[in-house]
């Protein structure tokens, strides 16, 4: 058999696993998506939001719920509030009814702030697309944009089937979305129970109990987010890749690897329960994902890069690294761009509210951990080599808001610079290291941008947190903590050390479980099917093999300038 | 008849042209090329690997022209691509047998 048919032969068994892979999920999974619920969902939107979601700015419902543990110290207390608010209702009831209203128009408001906020991190694959196709060489530029392109789609019908369920599908148990209205049918896990979740159960297919107006928000925001971690990995394994060997990859971080971390911080897993269940701080703390998201998609992108090996001629025979400098640095600066306004919706919309008016806040750190981290690498590569780099300076940029995506909404402005600072610098270390010391072919710096930076973000969470925000954050703290009332996520510089401890394993955790997660799956596929084009394509560009076209046809256009010519 | 190719600082391209029509030039070819000489090319440093530029572009004249006429049209274009500095390039002259133009067939100096 001749080498050629080899490679069709295996193509078309890696074309055979997905389409498997698809209708294992179709069968297996729709029968549990489409059981019977308690509560009904709400697919019209004329249930969510009334008086019970209307409340202050401090967050005091209007409606006193009714108190049913008797044993409660401040039994009587709740009681006699309780009976107040009914009396007063009886005498108003046409101030229940505008309760009814300012309920409903405040979830109105949050679903509009999170679903436009969700288009802007939508928004960010363009910038992201941008960003790596201007950093590898122009004779695999169609490949590049094609496997960012192909990225949302796959990852989008995973996390349709079964990513949001395994993520979400038991959110109200422990983290209901109350500025969504508080999905109230995802309340089951797949695997574990109460505090101990590891897997959520409901909502596969978006179907049943997910076919629900708060659900569908919520989804909407969360499967950009899930987007994010997808195409973090074409960073470091373009140039070599198959695509179907990608497509397979974007499979598995959308339906398995990204949703089951995410249920374990988002979705009222066990690691955010923590401080409930086992006393630390406010349980693990990721804002809006720095390690959910980022570390994931880094760190997957690690174990990735490790498996494929470096592009041929990246390593001399001596071992030391050569330059494949970036083809057009005009998409590379204007990618990061994009990717900073997208960041506007990925931080300020995790609040997933904007009744939460710390968003603006949330939206100064991360414009500031940007600039400062920028800032840090154009001075850092000066004083090494003596001029700015800058495709760096726009690592820079990105090192920063990764990190500042899990602290964005627990820290004061200086934090954030100095968190900005600090990852500017990481990611400079972070690509000497990958390129010089572990060997690890890194075109775009994804490992280091999104998997350290990620890494040291979560972390910072736990040093710069000043309380100020996040009381009641995984139940901890609304009531007391640190012996105050309503003392939010704080760090070690303010005063808690459990925390700290949290966030430091919490993140090393992340990384550790993405690596060995994804090196243990994509070792076998590869002893299977080598995930990796042969030499003679890969030292011709992957364009044509690939796809059958290029990116910039006038290169190699003369045919058609006879041709054109001709015609005159 | 000579051909006289220059190899020219890319930039240089439009006082040479002005000074070659001057000079009643009517005619020329010019192509984007790169290359090297005595001073190589230079190092750079990109995300901490180096790389160095062998190749620096230069943009290559060709005309052609009466034997008697070569020399002036050198001095012009010595005049016109001349900074003083490394990496003006170089010309070369060569003599050639014939030349035809391809819509009447004419040939020798009436071809130019």
């Amino acid at each position: 058999m001749s080498c050629f048919s080899v490679r069709r032969w295996r193509q078309s068994l890696l074309r055979g696993a997905v389409v498997v892979f698809f209708a294992y999920i179709l069968s297996g999974l729709a029968i549990v998506s489409l059981a019977a619920d308690e509560p009904q969902p709400d697919p019209a939107g004329i249930a969510t939001g009334d008086k019970s979601t209307a409340i202050d700015a401090a967050g005091k419902p209007f409606v006193v719920p009714a108190p049913t543990d008797q044993s409660d110290p401040d039994y009587a207390q709740k009681k006699k509030a309780y009976d107040e608010y009914q009396e007063q209702a009886a005498k108003e009831p046409l101030a229940v009814k505008l309760a009814d209203t300012a309920g409903h128009t405040r979830i109105a408001t949050n679903f509009g702030w999170t679903l436009n906020t969700g288009y802007l991190v939508l928004f960010m694959q363009a910038g992201f697309a941008l960003l790596t196709c201007g950093l590898v060489r122009k004779k695999n530029a169609a490949h590049l944009m094609m496997l960012n392109f192909a990225a949302y789609v796959f990852a989008f019908l995973a996390y349709y089937a079964i990513g949001y369920a395994f993520q979400f599908g038991a959110v109200a148990v422990n983290a209901a979305p109350g500025n969504l209205g508080g999905t109230p049918t995802l309340n089951q896990f797949l695997i574990g129970s109460g505090q101990w979740g590891f897997v959520g159960g409901k909502g596969f297919f978006l179907s049943g109990p997910a076919y629900d107006v708060g659900s569908n928000c919520l989804t909407l925001f969360e499967v950009v987010f899930m987007e994010t971690a997808g195409y973090i990995i074409v960073g470091a394994i373009c140039e070599r890749i198959t695509f179907w060997a990608f497509v397979l990859c974007e499979l598995f971080v959308g339906g398995l690897l990204y949703p089951i971390f995410g249920c374990w911080v988002w979705g009222g897993g066990w690691l955010s329960q923590l401080g409930v269940s086992m006393s630390l701080g406010h349980g693990y703390v990721d804002f809006a994902g720095s390690t959910v998201v980022h570390a994931v998609g880094g760190f997957c992108a690690m174990a990735l890069a490790i498996i494929l090996g470096p592009r041929l001629g990246k390593y001399d025979s001596d071992g030391k690294p050569r330059a494949f400098p970036a083809h057009n640095v005009a998409f590379v600066v204007t990618g990061t761009f994009i990717l900073l306004f997208g960041w506007m919706g990925f931080n300020p919309g995790s609040t997933l509210g904007a009744t939460d008016l710390r968003i603006s806040g949330i939206a100064i750190n991360t414009n500031l951990a940007a600039v400062a981290g920028s800032a840090a690498a154009m001075l850092f590569w000066s004083f090494v080599f003596g001029k700015p780099d800058i495709s760096m300076a726009c690592n820079g940029m990105l090192a920063g808001l990764v990190a500042i995506t899990a602290p964005c909404a627990f820290v004061s402005a200086n934090s954030a610079v100095i968190i900005g600072i600090l990852d500017g610098i990481l990611v400079c270390v972070g690509v000497l290291l990958n390129e010089r010391v572990l060997k690890v072919d890194d075109p775009c710096g994804a490992i280091s941008v999104h998997g350290y930076c990620g890494w040291l973000g979560a972390v910072c969470v736990g040093i710069f947190a000043d309380g100020t925000y996040g009381a009641g954050w995984n139940g901890v703290g609304a009531a007391s903590y640190l012996g105050k009332a309503g003392q939010g996520v704080t760090g070690l510089l303010y005063g808690d050390s459990s925390q700290f401890l949290t966030q430091l394993s919490g993140a090393t955790l992340c990384t550790l479980y993405a690596f060995g997660f994804t090196y243990v799956v994509f070792s076998l596929v590869n002893a299977l099917y080598p995930l990796r084009v042969g030499p003679e394509e890969e030292l011709a560009g992957l364009d044509v093999p690939e796809f059958g076209m290029l990116a910039y046809p006038e290169d190699e256009a003369m045919p058609d300038m006879v041709a054109a010519g001709s015609q005159r | 008849m000579k051909k006289i190719e220059a190899i020219i600082k890319p930039f240089k391209l439009d006082e040479v042209k002005e000074a070659l029509s001057k000079e009643g030039i009517q005619g020329m070819t010019i192509s984007e090329v790169k290359g090297f000489g005595r001073q190589k090319g230079h190092t750079e440093l990109y995300r901490g690997a180096e790389y160095v530029v062998d190749f620096l572009p230069k943009v290559k004249i060709e005309i052609l022209v009466e034997n008697e006429r070569a020399a002036t049209v050198v001095d012009s274009i010595l005049t016109a691509a001349r900074t003083g500095r490394i990496g003006d390039g170089k010309i070369f002259i060569t003599s050639v047998d014939d030349a035809i133009r391809i819509r009447t067939g004419e040939r020798g100096n009436d071809a130019i």
